[in-house]
């Protein structure tokens, strides 16, 4: 090849180059909350700027109570994507599941919106077979909707008991170990998982190894989330989509846009185009 | 109340180790492989004089004393720092700081001699820069004096403005190293119980007994303020706002992590006298994570009844307002899996004024005088 042929050609591989790394990836967040002291510190224009602001595609949000989603969601519809959390203040976190006027709550609440999933909710061993969780398990099996749990391993079981054909996002990936978390994602066709409020599987801007083999088995099962379980944490939504973006390109391309974002517009993006 | 009979029965050998514990005191405050000044007399000499010295601020109207107060326990009684405007945080004390690991709220200086120089670079608070710390240094006659003694003839002739600036903070830093505060009633406790006389351990007021055992039982309280120094060194989220204002996060650890590591001066540095870098462990090792976010120092409680008001903000007025913050702890502020530790105390009044009782015997009956010098003086050895 000709020099003055190969050298526009080089040129073009250079400025390509730069234009991908300058363009940042576009990120799901799986794992946000709006509640009742954000409204006050982050009104709702403030918080959209944030998340534009960071790049977000598309968030899943969830807030005790349920209006900050509600306000948010008027505020983008293009870029909300809710789920109903059960506590209507943040203090419910250790009792909505034994509460006797949760059922009806969520009744409510699920005939006059439209959500892609239950959730986030905390709920533990045997709790998970109390009947309000049971009755919660059924709603979102009849409303076709996800659950997204705050749970150990073995109320992930037990949800998967009552209803086989549960989908569940597991927030956090359990806390557990990513080898356990690889072992019920084999186990459970429909179970995905969220890395929300986790630093072990990217610290650094490097994968790994464990969490590597986990991402490469399962491509399509990840989900990035940052978790503003207070209001300052909205300010941490850009920091965090950075620092997401920085462990993800420490792997393959397409598995990276998987966990970055492709994965949560595959499944909840699609439910919202229902 | 309640089990106030109970409190008064002896120690328990799980009480009596929990408070072994926190002891023996004083504890000896080891020479820094990173300042070749500490332990030297001649550098003491030249930090005590110039913690008082208002020269060291650009506008010669600020010294760390202006904040580090003697008479109020090294801080200087306000919610929040007045420096050239009024600052984000609280003015830590300084008794014992030379046995932590991390230095101010955030842990952003490594050492005690680049804790020292935060100060003196804020634009608003000292103001100075390395070429004002030089001028004032090498200005002064006894300064010279002391700081060629301190750190050597050949680092004194051919010093650039930087290494004169950390020679003064590691001059600062010696005579904090000194800033070491006797033994409390607290330690006369431990002393007596190692001893085994129980005439002497009745003579610990009932009511700080009492909360003594809320402290190592069932306030859980001793897991972070751990240790002789009642501090683990690290840092934590305990469910106080650090929202500064429309749009502003005191991003408080995570902060600090990101400012230690890109800091110059810090003991990865070539400011570091450790010649092994030994010492600069934990800035090597340290990462953040998103925990961090929000996370501040836990302070030693040692003389804390001094140091009022309290929390990184100083947005609690009292040691009776802490308690409360303790005993009605907001779960909604706090992540489930980040502090799975802290839970509600639920304290009656009662308990929460013997753990007030308690926290105030760890004020020691002795201190050491912090003054300035009359006139620093020195001669010049060869």
């Amino acid at each position: 090849m000709p020099m003055r042929t190969l050298f526009p050609l080089l040129l073009w591989a250079a400025t390509a180059h730069t234009a991908l790394a300058a363009d940042p990836l576009p990120i799901f967040d799986a794992h946000v909350h709006y509640s009742h002291d954000a409204w006050e510190m982050v009104p709702p224009k403030e918080a959209v700027a944030i998340l534009r602001k960071a790049g977000l595609k598309r968030v899943m949000v969830s807030s005790s109570n349920d209006d900050g989603t509600q306000k948010l969601y008027a505020e983008a519809p293009d870029l909300i994507i809710p789920e109903l959390r059960p506590y209507r203040t943040r203090g419910e976190v250790g009792t909505w599941f034994r509460s006797d006027t949760m059922v009806a709550h969520l009744e409510d609440r699920l005939k006059r919106y439209k959500y892609v999933a239950i959730g986030e909710f905390h709920l533990y061993g045997a709790d998970a077979d109390l009947p309000v969780p049971r009755r919660m398990v059924q709603l979102a099996k009849e409303y076709k909707l996800f659950l997204h749990a705050h749970s150990d391993a073995d109320a992930i079981e037990r949800m998967f008991k009552q209803d086989p054909n549960a989908r569940i996002l597991w927030a956090h990936s359990g806390f557990d170990q990513p080898g356990k978390v690889r072992e019920m994602l084999r186990k459970h066709k429909n179970l995905w998982a969220d890395l929300a409020f986790r630093s072990d599987h990217g610290s650094g801007g490097k994968v790994n190894p464990e969490w590597r083999a986990a991402f490469m088995e399962f491509p399509d099962r990840f989900m990035v989330g940052t978790d503003t379980y207070t209001p300052e944490r909205w300010h941490y939504i850009i920091e965090h989509a950075n620092w997401s973006r920085a462990w993800l390109a420490d792997l393959p391309r397409t598995v990276a846009e998987k966990l970055a974002y492709k994965n949560g517009e595959a499944i909840f993006g699609n439910m919202m185009e229902r | 109340m309640a089990g106030v009979a109970a409190d008064d029965s002896a120690f328990s050998s799980a009480e009596k180790q929990a408070i072994a514990r926190h002891g023996p005191w004083p504890q000896p405050v080891l020479r820094d492989p990173s300042n070749r000044g500490s332990g030297n007399a001649d550098a003491i000499a030249l930090g005590r004089a110039l913690f008082f010295d208002a020269r060291l601020s650009v506008k010669g109207d600020m010294a760390c004393a202006t904040c580090h107060q003697p008479a109020r326990g090294l801080a200087d009684g306000r919610d929040r720092a007045q420096g050239r405007e009024r600052l984000d945080r609280n003015t830590p004390g300084l008794w014992n700081v030379g046995l932590a690991h991390w230095f101010g709220w955030d842990g952003a200086a490594d050492s005690l001699w680049s804790f020292a120089l935060r100060p003196i670079l804020n634009s608003l608070e000292l103001g100075a820069t390395p070429a004002h710390v030089a001028k004032v240094l090498g200005g002064d006659p006894a300064y010279a004096c002391l700081r060629r003694n301190a750190f050597g003839k050949a680092a004194a002739t051919k010093a650039s403005d930087d290494q004169m600036m950390v020679d003064a903070a590691k001059a600062l830093a010696a005579f904090m190293e000194t800033l070491n505060s006797g033994k409390s009633p607290f330690d006369e406790l431990h002393d007596v119980l190692a001893r085994g006389d129980a005439a002497a351990v009745a003579q610990y007021p009932a009511d700080a007994r009492r909360g003594l055992r809320i402290f190592a039982g069932r306030g859980n309280c001793a897991v972070c303020h751990f240790g002789p120094n009642f501090s683990n060194g690290e840092f934590h989220e305990i469910g106080i706002p650090y929202l500064l204002g429309a749009g502003r996060v005191d991003a408080g650890r995570q902060g600090g992590i990101k400012a230690v590591r890109a800091d110059k001066f810090n003991l990865l540095g070539a400011f570091s006298d450790d010649a092994s870098r030994a010492s600069g462990s934990r800035t090597r090792h340290v990462t953040e994570n998103h925990a961090n976010f929000g996370q501040f120092k836990v302070p030693s409680l040692r003389n804390v009844e001094l140091t009022a008001p309290y929390m990184h903000n100083g947005k609690l007025a009292t040691l009776r307002d802490v308690v409360h913050h303790y005993s009605e702890l907001s779960e909604d502020r706090l992540h489930q899996d980040g502090e799975a530790l802290l839970k509600p105390l639920r304290l009656t009044d009662a308990e929460a004024d013997d753990l007030v009782a308690f926290l105030r015997t760890l004020t020691s009956r002795q201190f050491p005088a912090v003054a300035p010098p009359l006139k620093p003086t020195c001669e010049p050895r060869k």
